[in-house]
């Protein structure tokens, strides 16, 4: 008779996961007296698109706006918890908390979890205390810095390379004579944002559907030729502060 | 009918039919024993003095702390039961620590001012049958001196959890006639070196002994060096102008 | 959305196709876990549901799902109810684990009573028991000891129709078409055509209609269905479960397939 080898398995492992990956990229860059914080919407699970549209980019004060990625259900809960902080700190302190304040405080609730983390990769946009455009970015566990612009999701290996060019002037050399910008013009800077997110789109299947840039600026800077961008919307609530805008726009849902 | 006095100052949250709690006026009674402490607040900064009393020639004047730091932008001095105010100004590090830790910032004088109040009030405090962490309230009042965004600031904070702004305040045993002294002298637009030497005058009207760089302390928090005790030369040369 | 609830909560692994059927159908093998040495609350749903679908109409929300509870292959349970009412505004349907769900059902009975014991003039609607839902859901997670489900909340109220999901991960999304499990694949980009874009036109027979055929083709498609099934109508009037209906289907075609198993010519 023959004996029939029965491969011996491991012991399976019945463990649970308490993450998962839902797709999507999200995008920021800082300005002289401006900040712009992007995401599409589409929220993913493997090769299922859950839902065309789930926003990952959030107004959390009138001049501070912070956009997440990674674990759907972590970011969420990790925004309401910051927002959470926010109010608390306000009947603390009778005061909305700062950017860079908010920056501390977002290290501060990621490194408590470092244990657990969130599955979050957190990009904070908004408008600093002496009136200059800033980025904050952060790992899920709470390793922070400032920056002038950074992407991060599921196509920032695109995006980020194409901004560090852009932006940076990464392997470029100015002219003779001539120096790179260290900022760029809001107008010039929203076209760079679409751009990523097209590319993105047309490249990364977890990336499309819908676009969220939401544009902060300084007190008193003008328009810069916001107005004419299609698909805007103004968030500002208070007549002497920072303006606040969404512009909403489709990207390709194949 | 009416119980007297004597048997609603025995439980320190025990209202009395009128509506007092007799345990938090008697600390607030503590206090008026303490030594004058006074502060006065300008526009380029805050200052404090406070009185030393030297009751024995053997005694090291050095050694008598009234003022003490609470972050690099804040001060505070003290009057009454001055042991009570280690646990206060402790709790007030503590509190400032921990907000530029978690905020990169500096905390704000009303919230520190906030902060000990906060810990004033939980004397008679028991969670389920452990006993209370504070038997009694504190017997100290405290004058946190401070600059933040909104620029130099003075608290006064006392045993019922109450804190005021003031700018100018006096307190002890010869704060009430020092306050009517900086009610007449106190204006707007002082100077810091203004403020020292109406610090130093008011003391040296409620005082017994002779003032000198030995039985005063004067501190200061500035926009530029922060929170600084005056050291006994530049003490003395203040005196020198009054 | 993996239609093995087996595999919900696990983590994909792309180096395995899912859909491949040569040599063997494989199941993605998850072996090495960060979490492997931790303390385990070893787990996995026991007693199974497959799809729910729902779907926007003009009037409200309709949302169906079979009556089968499924023991792994066996077909254990025939007349099981995988919709729930809760309140008059909202009903839950799910997949995954029928234990858990009948947890919680008894969590959101309790709920509705202790809401209705306040008096105070407010009733949950379904955004309300949805948030509950997550916040629930994803506190189990965090505790490495979860609800194994994912269930759709569906409900009208106020003027306003709502319709979301929540899963065993505390995940959430809102669309104006969900399913969950296989229906996930298989129904959902047929719920997607038939739906998008005519939310505010189509009636309640022909959001009936869109239904009925999505569950048959589910039917014919997914081992772990029933064709005895129900359908919840959620609208301004409140909260229709219908009672368990039959399937109409047909397998004559099943007569002219060549060219697999044994044939007589």
């Amino acid at each position: 008779m023959q004996h029939v080898a029965v491969p011996h398995a491991q012991p399976q492992q019945r463990q649970f996961n308490p993450y998962s990956e839902n797709g999507g990229t999200i995008l920021a860059i800082a300005g002289a007296n401006f900040s712009v914080i992007a995401g599409d919407t589409r929220q993913s699970e493997g090769y299922s698109i859950q839902t065309r549209y789930a926003p990952k980019v959030f107004r959390l004060t009138d001049k501070a706006v912070l956009a997440t990625n990674g674990f759907a259900a972590d970011g969420n809960m990790f925004v309401k918890k910051v927002r959470q902080r926010l109010e608390w700190y306000r009947h603390a302190h009778a005061k909305d908390m700062p950017l860079r304040a908010i920056a501390r405080l977002i290290q501060t609730m990621l490194y408590a979890r470092r244990f657990f983390p969130y599955y979050v990769y957190n990009i904070l946009g908004g408008i600093e205390e002496d009136g200059s455009g800033a980025v904050y970015s952060f790992d899920p566990v709470g390793s922070y810095e400032r920056e002038a612009c950074r992407a991060a999701g599921a196509a920032s290996s695109l995006v980020q390379p194409f901004l560090d060019n852009q932006i940076y002037f990464k392997n470029q050399t100015p002219a003779p004579g001539t120096t790179h910008p260290a900022h760029l013009p809001l107008s010039h800077v929203l076209s760079l944002v679409i751009d990523s997110f097209t590319s993105a789109t047309e490249r990364h299947i977890e990336v499309g559907d819908g676009l969220e840039i939401y544009v902060v600026l300084a007190k008193g800077s003008a328009l810069q030729g916001l107005d004419a961008i299609q698909g805007l919307s103004e968030l500002t609530t208070t007549d002497d502060g920072e303006r606040m805008f969404v512009i909403r726009r489709n990207l390709k849902r194949d | 009918m009416f119980l007297t006095r004597s048997e609603y100052d025995r439980g320190v949250n025990t209202f009395s039919p009128e509506g007092r709690l007799f345990q938090v006026e008697y600390a607030m009674e503590a206090i008026k024993l303490g030594s004058t402490t006074v502060g006065i607040r300008t526009p380029n900064g805050v200052v404090l003095a406070v009185e030393k009393r030297v009751h024995s020639p053997l005694l090291e004047s050095s050694s008598i702390e009234k003022i003490m730091e609470i972050d690099v932008h804040l001060g505070c001095a003290m009057s009454g039961l001055t042991a009570d105010a280690r646990t206060m100004i402790d709790h007030a590090r503590v509190t400032a620590q921990n907000h530029s830790f978690t905020y990169d910032e500096k905390i704000k004088v009303e919230s520190v001012a906030q902060a000990v109040c906060d810990l004033a009030l939980r004397f008679g405090e028991s969670v389920h049958d452990e006993e209370a962490m504070m038997s009694r309230p504190f017997g100290v009042a405290l004058l946190i001196a401070g600059i933040d965004e909104l620029g130099p600031q003075l608290y006064h904070t006392d045993p019922s959890g109450t804190s005021i702004k003031y700018d100018a305040k006096a307190i002890g045993s010869g704060s009430e006639a020092a306050q009517s002294e900086l009610q007449d002298k106190w204006h707007k637009q002082m100077t810091l070196q203004e403020a020292q030497i109406l610090t130093l005058r008011v003391l040296k009207q409620v005082m017994e002994e002779k003032l000198d760089q030995h039985n005063v302390q004067v501190a200061q928090v500035t926009a530029e060096k922060g929170f600084e005790i005056l050291d006994e030369t530049s003490l003395k040369s203040v005196i020198e102008l009054m | 959305m993996d239609h093995f609830p087996l595999s919900w909560g696990r983590p994909r692994n792309d180096a395995v196709d899912a859909y491949g059927t040569f040599p063997i159908q494989q199941r993605p093998n998850h072996g090495q876990d960060t979490f492997s040495s931790g303390i385990q609350h070893t787990q996995q749903p026991i007693v199974t549901g497959t799809s729910v679908l729902a779907i926007k109409f003009k009037d409200g929300i309709m949302m169906a799902a079979d009556n089968l509870a499924s023991y792994g292959s066996l077909a254990r349970f025939r007349d099981i109810k995988r919709l729930h009412a809760v309140g008059e505004h909202t009903v839950i349907g799910a997949g995954g684990d029928m234990g858990d769900f009948q947890y919680i059902q008894s969590i959101m009975d309790e709920l509705m009573i202790d809401e209705f014991a306040a008096q105070d003039g407010h009733a949950l609607g379904p955004a309300e028991v949805h948030n509950y839902l997550s916040e629930l859901m994803y506190a189990r997670r965090s505790k490495m000891d979860p609800l194994w489900n994912a269930i759709l909340v569906g409900g009208f109220k106020d003027g306003q129709r709502f319709l979301a999901f929540v899963d065993l991960l505390g995940t959430t999304y809102s669309a104006s078409t969900l399913a969950t499990g296989y229906g996930a694949h298989i129904a959902q980009p047929l719920l997607r055509r038939a739906v998008e874009g005519r939310e505010d036109t189509l009636d309640a027979a022909e959001a009936e209609k869109i239904i009925e055929q999505s569950m048959q083709v589910l039917f014919y498609r997914d081992a772990r269905s029933l064709d005895k099934y129900q359908i919840a109508t959620i609208t301004a009037e409140g909260v229709k479960i219908s009672e368990s209906r039959k399937l109409e289907t047909s397998w004559s075609f099943a007569e002219g397939i060549r060219g697999y198993g044994a044939q007589t010519q």
